[in-house]
Order: structure tokens, then sequence, then C-alpha cells
């Protein structure tokens, strides 16, 4: 049996590090109270968007627009949205899952210096690295949008994807591939839009007026909604992440705290058996005497 | 008959009613919606939105977006919005003031940025010509 001192030294480095992950836990609560917040305030704001983009689609069906175009994919660009730090649980190593499955060529930007890592180590074609703050403003996630949508205009890469962990719950985080361009899947994505904030689509099929004119509202509105749609994808990924984190956390001062417990036990067991052994002696030291 | 209004920012839903009539600053001018209107879509300016309801006013600044009419169902989606009252004159002063020193400091900064800080400053416009209208 390990000696008291032993026993005691271990008790304290658990305790120290049981402190250090309910810190943790804490910070990460209150983070992931606003981020869901944001991720959360964003929705009917997205929601609005495609609905006015599925009223207009129909209805413009001969209109051109290079974001609407299917064309053959030779090279997929992905951007990878992971955290910057560590300590999430399986976050980031479900996204990489969802990364090694992809077999056909493919451009990879992330979002995330965990990402950025890790496409590195594996030798995979990385394009470009942005550095994203925790509060991830729009401004700043705007500028990897603009980047991979100027590289797909010019036919570096022919699809905008996303792989992000999408925000269920607390508890559930779906790591997502999400495809954003081309958009000739819109109708679908709608439908998907629709069946997961529970309303119907509404019909109304008078002939629709555009002001200034049709082409010039679809010019707006397009890049309009991809910025705005993989933004909250991006919210919705740091939501994820402080959720994530918190629960790894509270996991581990959770166990932190039963390790502690065996630990006492064992010491004190320890203690008593040298208690005994002692008396023992002296006892037998008198006896003898 | 009556609409509804839905005014919807990125951070929040900031304005949804049921209205009478509603005026929407766009960019070819305003626009005025009554019942029965035909489908339209549209992009929206900086600029002031009032509402009539119930033979009362109601004054809003918006900034940057789109309107859509469908049905008696009107939904703006802007960049920013905000109530007349809420409107802080003093703190929007100060922004106003900001942004002007930073377009000055930097002349180079990047297209995007002095977009932004020129749209900023349009809608600082917006908010104190509201604001003071009324006195």
């Amino acid at each position: 049996m390990a000696s008291t001192r032993d026993i005691r030294r271990r008790i304290k480095s658990v305790k120290n590090t049981r402190q250090i992950t309910k810190a943790m836990e804490l910070v990460a609560a209150s983070k992931m109270k606003k981020a869901q917040q944001l991720a959360l305030a964003g929705r009917p704001y997205t929601q609005l968007l495609s609905s006015m983009l599925a009223a207009l689609a129909p209805r413009v069906a001969e209109l051109k627009h290079p974001f609407l175009d299917q064309r053959e994919v030779k090279v997929r660009g992905i951007l990878l949205v992971t955290t910057d730090k560590g300590l999430c649980g399986p976050l980031n190593a479900n996204l990489f899952k969802l990364v090694t499955e992809i077999k056909t060529p493919a451009k990879f930007f992330t979002m995330g210096r965990k990402g950025a890592q890790f496409i590195a180590r594996t030798h995979r074609d990385l394009a470009a690295d942005f550095a994203v703050q925790d509060r991830a403003p729009f401004s700043e996630v705007k500028v990897a949008i603009e980047h991979m949508v100027q590289k797909y205009l010019a036919g570096e890469i022919d699809t905008v994807e996303v792989i992000y962990s999408r925000f269920r719950n607390t508890l559930v985080q779906e790591s997502t591939l999400r495809p954003v361009l081309p958009l000739a899947s819109l109708a679908s994505f709608i439908q998907q839009a629709h069946t997961e904030a529970g309303t119907v689509p509404k019909k109304d099929d008078r002939d629709m007026l555009f002001e200034p004119s049709a082409p010039e509202v679809l010019e707006a509105l397009i890049p309009f909604y991809v910025n705005r749609h993989v933004y909250q994808l991006v919210l919705s990924a740091r939501a994820s992440e402080h959720s994530a984190r918190m629960v790894a956390m509270k996991t581990a001062k959770d166990n932190a705290t039963k390790l502690v417990g065996e630990l006492s036990l064992e010491y004190n067991k320890a203690r008593q058996a040298a208690i005994t052994q002692e008396i023992l002696e002296i006892a037998a030291a008198q006896f003898a005497a | 008959m009556s609409l509804t209004l839905e005014i919807v920012t990125p951070e929040a839903r900031v304005y949804s009613d049921t209205i009478d009539t509603v005026v929407i600053p766009t960019v070819d001018g305003e626009i005025g919606i009554l019942p029965g209107h035909i489908p339209l879509l549209t992009q929206v300016a900086d600029g002031e939105l009032r509402v009539i309801k119930d033979g009362k006013e109601l004054f809003l600044a918006v900034g940057n977006g789109f309107a859509q009419v469908e049905g008696d169902k009107i939904s703006i989606l802007a960049e920013r919005a905000i109530t007349e009252e809420k409107i802080d004159e003093k703190a929007v002063e100060e922004a106003l003031k900001r942004a002007e020193t930073q377009l000055k400091e930097s002349a180079h900064l990047d297209p995007a940025e002095q977009e932004h800080l020129h749209s900023v400053m349009r809608f600082a416009g917006v908010q104190l010509a509201l604001k003071r209208r009324k006195r």
C-alpha cells in the first residue's frame, strides 16, 4: 500500500485539477450562454432571408447568376470551422472524421487553429487559414467567406461547403457538412429550413413586383444571403464549442471529485493501519518489559 | 383587413405587430404599403420607416436591407433598425464622431472597412434627423 504521504500528495494535486476544471466550466458556461443567445437571435433573420430567396427563386427561373450555375465539380472548396483551443471533448475529432471521409480532391479553408493544424498534419491542401476572435464578429467571418467566393468565381474551387458542428442543444452537437454554393440545391435547403423551424411555406403566386428590377435585387440578395448563411453556421459552431467545453469540464470536475473521495478513503485506511501498527508495537514493548 | 409587419435584424426581432400602413424607404424612393398590395421584393435604403397603427404614427430608423410583401405580411430584413424612442442622441453623435475620425486617420483602410464606416455614418445621420425633427 502506498504511504500516507504519497496519497496526501495525490489528493492535493487532484484537488488542484478539480479547481481548474471547475473554473473553466464556469467560464465556458457564461460564454455558452452568450454564444447560444447570439446563434438563436440570428435564426429568424436567416430564415426570413431564405424565405425571401425562396419566393424569388421560382419567379426568376430564367435569371442567370454564377452562384446558381451547376458546374462540373473538380475541386471542392471546404471551410472547416473548428475551435482554437482544445479541452472541448470529442467536438473537433468528430469534425476531422468528416474530413477524412472526403476522398475527392478538395481545397481546405480553415477557421480555428485546431482545424489548421489537422489539415497541415495530414498533408491536405490548406488554401487559407482565417483567425476569428472568440466573439466571431461578422466583419471577420465575412473576410473568409468573401475569399472563398472569390476563389469560386475564379474557378479555383467548384463548390463552397462548410464543415461545422451544428448546435442542437447543450448536450448534442452534430458534425455537419453543409453545401453553400452553388445554390442549385436551394429548394431542398428551404424545405429543410422550414421543417427545422416547423413552419409551412406560404403560397402567394400572384406576380411579384421587383424594385428596382429582378436582376438587381437578385444581384444584391444572393451574396448577402451567402454571407449571412455561412455566418449563421459559424455562430452555431461557436455555441457548440462552448457547450461542448462546458460539458467536458463538468465531467472532468465530477471525475476529480470522485477520485478525491476514493483517495481519501484509501488515505484513511492507510492512516488507521499505521496507528494500529504503532499501538501493537507499544503494547508488545510494554508486555516484554 | 390589416397588415402584419415584421422587422428583423441579425441581433433581434425589432418590431412585430399588426398595422394599417407602412412607408418604407427604398433605393428608388419611398414606397407606401396598404392592404392588398401585390407581392413585392425590394431593397431597403438607410432612412426612416413610418408605421401607422390606429391613426398613430411610429417612426423607426432602418438601414440597408430587403423588404418583402407577400399576402398581408410585410417582412423587413435590415442590417440595423431602431425605434424612435430608443435612439440615444448622445451615443449616436459619439459613434458618428468616432467613425469620422477613423475615416480621416486611415486612408489605407481596405474598401470594405471604409464602406462599413460610411454605412455606420449614414445610419447615424438618419437617427439624428429622425430624433431632431420632432422638436
